[in-house]
């Protein structure tokens, strides 16, 4: 169990600090996320949506720039190990599990880091008031990991297609789809103060989330293998 | 020519009957062989006749279209999913990481073979292809002769009972030629199992044994 984990942390720490010093998803998400806020925050503000509206619009908003960020930049952890001709190696040196979990820790950190930095901007910017603000941090972190569960299984998949960027939005959207609608349900009802809601939210994101993980853990190594 | 017998442990690759094609591309028709440890199976052919694809499926990274291949530890059947631990690869379709320097390379394929970090074995695999473990260069700027050497001290990082080479000799200079056909000597007298593709007639004269693929 610890040499699995060590190794899978092995896989982290390289993807980590080879995109530090790259950063070629890092600006992809940064980049994609900051233009949209601008132009969001430029062209609706805090102050054109009536009042009432603001919880479930501003929701919709926020889930929609993390998802299509995310898409943006998250299929890069398998798609740059065919490119650079690395995944040979890979597949020889590790362990499919090892690899699988490394990759979605990977992407986990990148998520994470984009929602730290996205989601504090977007409720100042967007003058977005969330009452239940410890249920809104499980909901983002819930989201977070359900989305990086879904997009690494997705790059594994699509990391030797000819067309993997088409393909990836193709692939990952139906999965996410019902993803947003709970996500944006749950920060609807963190932002108006309803707990039942929120409550239904992360059962719902949790299981969800479980549900992928298995999956995901149990699909990979015929993915990454054949 | 290589012959080194009576070696007592050590790991026997056969493969028979082995045929690959990509829908109506025939790649090879039917192919076999043996490498016991101790001997160098050389694979020779033109080019496009298949001597990565062949290597790849012994390596289990590909899957042929019909033939059997067996991997034998002692008495002992290795399954297909456990060939990985017996095997040091070099290739030139397979890289190393560009972003990362040449001991961090070396530390990260040690971690993921579940060896810990053992900076120390790094140092001695640099130090070994004549590599210095304390430049601290990311493997982009290095020039392709250091690459492949550092593939090399990656193939050999984990000590494998089986070393495949493809083209291990292209990018060396002369002096690295002649390191490397030092190396390979001694390793199969040490008791590896080594399969070699090359066109090279230098290369080609290390084998015992010896496969000709045709276009």
């Amino acid at each position: 169990m610890w040499r699995w984990l060590s190794e899978a942390l092995a896989v982290a720490a390289k993807d980590l600090r080879t995109e530090f010093r790259t950063r070629v998803a890092l600006n992809s998400l940064g980049l994609f996320a900051l233009t949209v806020l601008a132009a969001v925050s430029y062209t609706v503000g805090p102050y054109r949506i009536a009042v009432e509206d603001r919880p479930f619009l501003l929701a919709v908003l926020l889930w929609i720039i993390v998802f299509f960020a995310a898409l943006a930049g998250l299929d890069r952890s398998f798609v740059k190990e065919e490119e650079s001709h690395t995944a040979p190696l890979l597949r020889l040196a590790a362990s499919p599990a090892a690899v699988w979990f490394g990759k979605l820790v990977y992407n986990l950190c990148l998520i994470y880091a984009l929602m730290a930095m996205l989601v504090p901007l977007y409720c100042i910017l967007m003058g977005y008031k969330i009452v239940l603000l410890p249920a809104f941090v499980v909901i983002l972190v819930l989201g977070g990991f359900t989305l990086a569960v879904v997009t690494t299984i997705i790059a594994a998949i699509i990391a030797r297609a000819m067309t993997r960027g088409a393909l990836f939005s193709v692939l990952s959207l139906p999965l996410l789809l019902p993803l947003m609608i709970f996500l944006i349900q749950g920060t609807t009802g963190a932002s108006e103060g309803n707990a039942e809601t929120v409550t239904n939210t992360i059962r719902a994101v949790l299981s969800m989330g479980g549900i992928m993980t298995i999956v995901s853990a149990v699909l990979f190594p015929v993915v990454w293998n054949e | 020519m290589l012959s080194f017998s009576a070696m007592t442990s050590g790991t026997r690759i056969s493969f028979s009957d082995v045929a690959k094609r990509y829908d109506l591309r025939v790649i090879f028709k039917s192919v076999s062989g043996e490498a016991a440890p101790g001997e160098v199976l050389v694979i020779t052919g033109p080019n496009g006749s298949g001597k990565s694809t062949l290597l790849s499926i012994l390596c289990g990274l590909l899957r042929p279209t019909r033939g059997e291949i067996r991997y034998l530890d002692g008495d002992h059947e290795v399954g297909r999913q456990d060939w990985r631990f017996h095997l040091g690869v070099v290739a030139p379709s397979m890289a190393v990481y560009e972003e990362l320097d040449a001991r961090e390379n070396l530390g990260f394929f040690a971690r993921v073979r579940g060896m810990g970090p053992s900076d120390k074995r790094c140092r001695e695999g640099l130090l070994a292809v004549g590599l210095d473990p304390d430049r601290r260069t990311l493997v982009r700027g290095f020039s392709t002769g250091m690459a492949q050497r550092l593939k090399i001290a990656q193939a050999l990082l984990h000590d494998p009972a089986v070393l495949v080479l493809d083209e291990p000799g292209s990018n060396l200079d002369p002096a690295g030629k002649d390191w490397l056909e030092e190396h390979v000597r001694a390793l199969a007298i040490s008791g590896k199992t080594i399969l070699l593709a090359t066109n090279d007639p230098r290369e080609m004269e290390w084998g015992s044994r010896h496969v000709a693929l045709a276009v």
